[in-house]
């Protein structure tokens, strides 16, 4: 019984290591994906917000990107932008949050690739977005691009990724979405 | 003195509970019902992981079949030992499987499909579906299916093709058909 015991605890110790081993060193994967959850924090506001408090989430956002940032976002039938540097990504979240009350952004699934060198990475992800007052659910497969400046990761691209391919005309509007 | 070794046994054991109280919480035999537990956790976790997907749809693509907000399961075994057939509701992955796309197999590899008058076009052969109960007008151009893809689409098509999610999807994408 005392060598079961020995065991238990030896093994629990083990875990307990293990544990404290990966929250004080992450993996750059475990990295980037709290920082691409917390940019998708940092876009959602809701409907009760203050104005100041959304206009400091669009300013805040600039520091999840590079100056260079590219964004296109081609999704068919409900939007196509192309913006360039963070400014515009500022001017566009400012422009979201006038444009509707409240939204949710969530990335439910996010697989990551870091680079053999370790300083890019490309993340694969379903973004999720409610927007306040509409019934609908919106996802959208993307891709975004991060580089590793200063000891920081941020995203240098995100693209749009067309889940169910189409060469003659335009989706999107109505999906039959599961969730998990 | 053994007399007094006994009392203070008895006074040091924790009080029991009632039989009945007893075989109800750990069953007669303790070993016997720790041994179902393991198993039954085991078998769970190997069934909703690997075999059976529990899935809640959202939105209204797949009107009449199934509804909004409805609970489905999707086996990710079906397509083992044989590959997904026209007709079969599937679900594709996005960039996992908590967000998926739910959407019918009309055309399978090698296929030409098109959309006249509402009438899906398989080879330029009218399809018959009988799961198709809602009104369609949609009119679209024949996509030719490459090796290992899939033309996917919703049951309701009641609106534009635009604002309707569907299209070509890979092999890879389709992780399981939909069992209920």
């Amino acid at each position: 019984m005392k060598i079961i015991f020995r065991i238990v605890l030896v093994a629990a110790l083990l875990a307990l290591g293990v544990w404290m081993w990966t929250m004080l060193f992450p993996s750059p994967e475990k990295v980037i994906c709290k920082r691409l959850t917390e940019l998708a924090r940092t876009v959602s506001f809701s409907p009760n917000e203050g104005n100041l408090a959304r206009l400091a989430g669009a300013q805040n956002l600039a520091f999840f990107f590079s100056t260079n940032v590219e964004v296109t976002l081609d999704v068919p039938g409900r939007v196509q932008h192309h913006l360039l540097g963070r400014s515009e990504i500022t001017q566009a979240a400012l422009g979201a949050q006038s444009a509707v009350s409240g939204l949710d952004v969530k990335f439910p699934d996010i697989n990551i690739t870091i680079a053999p060198d370790k300083q890019s990475a490309v993340a694969d992800l379903t973004v999720e977005v409610r927007v306040s007052g509409q019934q609908d659910l919106i996802v959208q497969e993307m891709k975004f691009t991060l580089q590793k400046t200063d000891g920081e990761w941020l995203v240098t691209r995100i693209e749009t990724v067309r889940t169910l391919s189409i060469l003659n005309f335009e989706p999107l509007r109505f999906p039959s979405i599961v969730l998990r | 003195m053994p007399a007094q070794k006994k009392q203070t046994a008895q006074t040091a054991q924790t009080p029991r509970l009632p039989n009945w109280l007893r075989i109800a919480a750990v069953g007669r035999n303790p070993k016997f019902t720790l041994a179902r537990i393991v198993v039954l956790v085991v078998t769970c976790f190997i069934i909703f992981k690997f075999i059976l997907l529990v899935i809640r749809t959202e939105g209204i693509s797949m009107l009449p079949t199934y509804k909004d907000h409805s609970v489905h399961l999707v086996s990710r075994v079906a397509y083992l030992w044989h590959e997904p057939r026209r007709g079969d509701v599937v679900s594709i992955r996005l960039a996992g499987f908590h967000v998926m796309y739910m959407k019918r197999i009309i055309g399978l590899p090698g296929e030409t499909v098109a959309f006249a008058n509402g009438h899906v076009l398989i080879n330029g052969e009218v399809l018959e579906e009988p799961y198709e109960k809602l009104p369609c007008d949609w009119n679209l151009p024949p996509e030719k299916l490459g090796p290992n893809e899939y033309f996917v689409v919703g049951d309701n098509r009641t609106m534009p093709p635009r604002y309707h999610e569907h299209g070509i999807a890979r092999r890879d994408r389709i992780i399981g058909k939909l069992l209920l």
